[in-house]
């Protein structure tokens, strides 16, 4: 007999921007994994299969949505399908390519009971075979994607080269069921709910800062005709996303890492304390920002090869003065994203919730516009066959974005870092970027090279 | 089970080295890998199985496996 369940709070995220803004396309994830080699395409459609029946979340399907807008999942025993090979060979070039692809990936699963989960395998220009990947972000997150596809070229050179057999995956829908029962528990649900309240009893209404400084809340006090109002519109109509990518030099890249290493920091606080700073000087001084971070929920092993969407985005709110020095910052921020951490089950539309009920906060408004992703692990994939073998693979932007700019920052093969900015082009400009990454290192480097350095002074010397 | 035994195998979820391969001098971060979202999870895992309440300035302070057990022995 079927089971259903409910969503995840990380899966009930999605699905609400899915309601919100009317379009599936919000939740796409799309990636190419390819080398530059030859490959048994026979060989890659049975480990393909063989994928969607060791990936659980492959095969999870959404029920049509109650009157409510809420859908229950289920899993699908088998899932049967014939996997299509697309020729791309005889384009000009990869770029080009991607490019095709990259329209792939504005596709969108319309539908109940369907799959949400695709695969197409590619013979791609200069020498490059692979497949690409299209699936609903309620699936599979980025790092699931990693560890599945890394997965899948285990399969495949285990039965063409003989290497050794995969590690077996855990079940999704074991994990799934603890998830569940997680959020159930009404002790823990009782002691997020109290970090979550306590911070708004202790610091109040939370303060909007956007990356264009305060004439966009300015903006939004007209618009409303609230001048105390705190928090400012969401585009929630014109969603095309721009890309912008900026890769950091790896000497560079290691002065910042060994500044997280000398000072027991991780790196995410460091882009936090970045970014907040940024928005602290454009906005007058500022102290009291937020910034969305999303977490990657993985910790035991189960969570890191169950596959399914464990990212989810918690406020990290900071109320930090000018006369901080820029270590201390960086420990405050730390600090509170550890306690985050403890209290990540919970579910942060509740959060958001909340502050409706205490502030009015009015609808399709936020308090911050930035949000940040950290990703430690490489996209490359991890396999002693494809030792020296030159790959290609690439994330594809669903095209649709929710959040006003999204900055992913991930590790390049090179030793350096790429800082990829996702901005919302209704209102931002690539410009807008430009200053952003500037500023964000300035500040970063000026911070690390003289840590005792007031954040004030940081900021009035950058 | 002893309590001790219950506590190394929850470790174990999160890490590399075996329940019988741990000591009470291993560092969570530099000796058994963990990072700071690894680190307050495991601490939550630890709240909801053993039933007890975690001070968040006193976790903070903990560095080695043998000063988690100690701090879980105090609570009960």
């Amino acid at each position: 007999m079927r089971e259903y369940y409910p969503l995840t709070a990380a899966q009930k995220m999605h699905h609400n921007w899915i309601v919100d803004y009317g379009t599936q396309q919000v939740s796409g994830v799309s990636v190419v994994a390819s080398v530059q080699a030859e490959l048994d395409f026979g060989l890659l459609k049975k480990c393909i299969q063989m994928e969607i029946e060791r990936s659980g979340c492959t095969r999870v399907r959404f029920t049509k949505p109650d009157q409510e807008g809420n859908v229950k999942q289920y899993i699908v025993k088998q899932d049967p399908r014939d996997i299509e090979l697309k020729d791309l060979s005889g384009m000009g070039n990869l770029a080009e390519a991607d490019e095709l692809m990259q329209q792939w990936a504005y596709e969108t699963f319309d539908g109940d009971n369907i799959p949400m989960c695709e695969f197409t395998m590619l013979k791609l220009p200069e020498g490059y075979n692979g497949f690409f990947v299209h699936m609903d972000h309620r699936l599979i997150d980025s790092c699931g994607l990693v560890v599945m596809i890394g997965d899948l070229f285990q399969l495949y050179t285990y039965y063409k080269y003989g290497t050794a057999y995969p590690q077996e995956l855990a079940d999704f829908q074991t994990v799934l069921k603890k998830d569940l029962a997680k959020a159930g528990n009404e002790k823990r649900f009782a002691k997020d709910k109290k970090f979550w309240d306590d911070q708004l009893d202790a610091l109040g209404e939370p303060l909007y800062s956007d990356i264009q400084g305060p004439s966009v809340l300015e903006a939004a006090r007209k618009r409303h005709g609230n001048p105390e109002l705190r928090s400012a519109d969401i585009e929630m109509q014109n969603l095309f996303v721009a890309v912008k990518d900026y890769h950091l030099e790896p000497g560079a890249t290691q002065n910042l890492i060994d500044f997280c290493m000398n000072h027991q920091l991780s790196m995410t606080n460091l882009l936090l304390l970045g970014i907040r700073t940024y928005l602290s000087k454009v906005n007058d001084g500022q102290e009291d920002i937020t910034i969305q971070n999303f977490i990657s929920r993985r910790s035991t092993h189960e969570e890191w090869t169950s596959g399914g969407s464990r990212t989810i985005m918690f406020p990290c709110r900071t109320v930090i003065s000018p006369e901080t020095d820029f270590l201390s910052a960086a420990y405050e921020i730390q600090n509170m994203q550890n306690r985050i951490y403890m209290h990540s089950n919970y579910d942060p539309a509740l959060i958001m919730e909340e502050m409706r009920k205490r502030y009015n906060t009015p609808e399709h408004t936020s308090y911050e516009s930035c949000y940040l992703t950290y990703q430690p692990m490489p996209v490359k994939v991890e396999n002693e066959m494809l030792g020296t073998v030159r790959q290609h693979a690439k994330w594809f932007a669903n095209g649709a974005a929710t959040k006003k700019m999204y900055l992913t920052v991930s590790h390049t093969e090179d030793g350096g870092m790429n800082f990829s900015y996702h901005y919302q082009t209704a209102h931002l400009e690539e410009h807008d970027m430009e200053l952003l990454y500037y500023y964000m290192m300035r500040i970063l480097f000026k911070g690390i090279a003289e840590p005792d350095m007031s954040i004030g002074e940081i900021m009035e010397q950058i | 089970m002893s309590q001790e035994m219950e506590f190394k195998n929850i470790v174990a979820q999160y890490s590399k080295v075996a329940p019988e391969e741990m000591t009470n001098e291993m560092r969570f971060r530099e000796d058994l890998g963990f990072s700071s979202l690894d680190f307050m999870s495991f601490l939550g895992e630890l709240e909801d199985t053993f039933d007890i309440e975690l001070e968040e300035n006193e976790v903070m302070k903990i560095v080695t496996l043998g000063e988690a057990l100690q701090l879980l022995e105090n609570l009960q």
